[in-house]
């Protein structure tokens, strides 16, 4: 019986993807409870070999819980966890080929740079030189050879973020994993250590999960991305698969701004759906179908950026209505314009700067059209 | 109404110095004049007078003496008795610091390691016996390991021995002793050490591959350094100079300075030599705590992050 349901499970999560890659990483039926309350639920994943893959959720959705499953900090209620055809459940922290960098780095304090890098080769009895060798190595992938014989608290954030890095790729491990890896950072040194890190994790060819609340570093820095919510995962996909075909709701609104609106299905063909909603005075119209029936209850979603604003009424005869703008963000680059309905609907534009000049385009109160092409938004069912 | 500035400034001191020469104060009235007078008795030579013993400046035909005299030191130095009691006081301090610590650390750690509320109920449950009389305590002891005491008692009934132990007026009862009198000391300093502890830091030691018992030797225990250190400060200093201990457990076999100078002091009454008693044995501490003071000014200065 057992076999057969190990088979069963096995299903879940096949060993090579669609395109034939092997999956390295598969994360079966996960299900990790803390006194009764359900941090991670049946979650299926997989991961390839030298793939960024990055949880993103909101606090508590269970993301550090299953990184922590993953270096086997925690041990899952369920489940299997399976890393290069090895099922690692029953491995301790210190027996897994597994690295990890913490969020806050967790350098010990009482040791320089160079001990910190040679602490997890020393675990390995490594010969004297070759951890010499091996640190020194480490030190120039993450330029940091002139402060080897610093102490952490010497070091700035970003300094201490490349240590960090280096001691828990110094083993080459066969998974790497980032807790939070730009939580200590000021936003700019972000940006710039988001593009370092994930240079040299593909330079290196590690496979790697790392775990973020930030959108916009999971969206940066993974191939792929699984979105998850109250433990379960709700969508999997590259960062443009989760922002441009959200397959929910929650998958829509977490990641990016957006404009909803509610309504039902009013018109289901084979290339085209109409919704028609209170919000607007004409039916959206969609051009193409959708698995659908008249009368469903659904939400049309449409990023503000792929709503058009415009003094003169737009040429295209669906999806444009009139308004008045109420609400004007501006942000260097873009404005964002909330722009009110005569249904009290406000809808959200953006504008592109490109004039230096170009808030005197429009400003409050001001009568303004705004459009948005047939396939510009999609249509959530869940 | 106002006071001129240029007096205000520079001729009346700045009010917050009222609030910070209050331990200056504290430390000239209770330390420093004590210890000048000991120091100035130490170098007088005893006589039959009140106070019982030579003075030291004098004022003489004309002229004023100062006659120091150095035979209590040179006594000390050269009569094997005091040598031997200064010895064996540091080694008995010496010893008992060990026992502390071995019993003390594990005990701090779990206290630390428990949760906050189990924390306080156990902290509370170490320093509850200080709320009794250090003498009773002391005293309750000799109940327990005296030859027909509770302690003796116990092990005739369960069978483990067939004649009573003797370990009252032995050293071991005041090993026994310091090392119950002391703990506590020992015990407070390394949990608030330990309770600072970042526990991230050790799952990254596990994380790269050190094993539970390696990841505590390298990682945990060179970061208590500072309360170890101070712990075996607060238990060594004290139980070099330990009277109570010795004279009520230990028997006259147990050899401590802080006997030495009771007995110098008010059995021989002579004042100076016990004051000279101790100078020395000050003397013979400063020179841990000065260790300790640097250590300590060097954590500081390494761990402010």
């Amino acid at each position: 019986m057992s076999a057969e349901m190990a088979a069963a499970t096995s299903d879940h999560v096949p060993r090579t993807d669609k395109l034939g890659n092997e999956n390295y990483v598969r994360i079966i039926d996960v299900r990790k409870e803390f006194d009764g309350f359900v941090a991670v639920d049946s979650v299926n994943l997989s991961i390839r070999k030298g793939e960024i893959f990055a949880l993103l959720g909101g606090s508590g959705c269970g993301k550090s819980t299953l990184l922590r499953c993953l270096a086997g900090f925690e041990k899952p209620t369920s489940g299997k966890i399976e890393l290069d055809g090895q099922i690692i459940n029953d491995l301790q922290p210190y027996d897994r080929p597994i690295n990890m960098m913490f969020q806050s780095y967790a350098l010990f304090p009482h040791m320089t740079v160079e001990q910190n890098i040679a602490f997890g080769l020393k675990q390995d009895g490594m010969a004297k030189d070759a951890i010499a060798r091996r640190v020194e190595e480490m030190l120039g992938i993450v330029q940091m050879n002139k402060f080897a014989k610093r102490k952490p608290h010497q070091l700035s954030g970003g300094q201490q973020q490349r240590v960090a890095l280096a001691r828990s790729l110094a083993k080459s491990p066969k998974l790497l994993l980032l807790d939070e890896p730009m939580g200590a950072l000021d936003k700019k040194l972000r940006s710039q250590m988001q593009l370092e890190l994930v240079n040299i994790i593909e330079r290196l060819g590690v496979t790697c999960v790392m775990v973020t609340h930030d959108q916009e570093e999971a969206m940066n820095m993974a191939h792929r991305i699984a979105l998850m919510d109250a433990g379960h995962i709700r969508q999997v996909g590259t960062p443009d698969e989760i922002y441009e075909q959200p397959t929910s709701r929650f998958a829509a609104e977490f990641v990016g701004s957006l404009n909803v609106i509610e309504g039902k299905v009013e018109e289901d063909e084979a290339d085209f759906v109409t919704i028609r909603s209170d919000a607007l005075p004409d039916s959206v119209y969609i051009g193409h179908g959708i698995s659908g029936f008249e009368g469903q209850q659904v939400a049309f979603a449409v990023r503000p950026e792929k709503v058009t604003i415009s003094k003169d009424e737009p040429v295209q005869k669906h999806n444009k209505a009139q308004g008045i703008v109420e609400d004007i963000a501006y942000f260097g680059s873009h404005s964002v314009y909330h722009v009110r309905l005569p249904s009290g609907f406000k809808i959200m534009a953006h504008f592109a700067n490109r004039k230096r000049w170009a808030s005197e385009n429009f400003t409050w109160n001001d009568q303004v059209w705004v459009s948005w092409g047939d396939d510009a938004g999609v249509v959530l069912t869940t | 109404m106002n006071l001129p500035r240029f007096l205000t400034r520079k001729v009346l001191p700045h009010p917050r110095w009222g609030v910070i020469s209050i331990p200056y104060f504290w430390m000239l009235l209770f330390f420093a004049i004590p210890f000048l007078i000991v120091m100035k008795i130490s170098f007088s030579s005893q006589a039959i007078a009140i106070p019982p013993y030579t003075p030291v400046l004098e004022y003489v035909d004309e002229g004023l003496m100062l006659k120091l005299n150095l035979g209590n030191y040179i006594e000390l130095f050269t009569n094997s008795q005091y040598v031997e009691a200064y010895l064996s006081s540091l080694k008995i301090a010496a010893i008992s610091t060990l026992l502390c610590l071995l019993i003390g650390y594990p005990m701090a750690y779990t206290i630390a390691r428990m949760s906050p509320s189990m924390r306080n109920i156990c902290l509370m449950l170490v320093v509850l016996p200080s709320w009794i009389s250090f003498l009773i305590r002391i005293y309750a002891w000799i109940g327990i390991l005296q030859t027909n005491g509770v302690l003796n008692k116990m092990l005739l009934a369960i069978g483990i021995i067939d004649s009573p132990l003797q370990i009252m007026n032995t050293p071991v009862a005041a090993y026994i002793g310091i090392v119950y009198a002391y703990l506590p000391f020992m015990i407070l300093p390394l949990y608030t050490n330990l309770v600072k502890f970042d526990m991230r830091l050790l799952e990254a030691a596990y994380d790269l591959g050190a094993k539970p018992w390696k990841a505590f030797l390298t990682i945990t225990l060179p970061m208590s350094k500072s309360g170890i250190i101070a712990g075996c400060m607060l238990v060594m200093i004290p139980a070099v100079g330990e009277f109570v201990i010795p004279e009520l457990l230990g028997g006259p076999g147990t050899l401590m300075i802080g006997r030495q100078l009771w007995s110098e002091f008010f059995s021989a009454g002579n004042w100076p030599m016990a004051s000279a008693v101790a100078i020395i044995m000050l003397v013979s501490l400063l020179i841990p705590i000065i260790i300790f003071h640097k250590f300590q000014q060097k954590e500081l200065e390494g761990r402010i992050v």
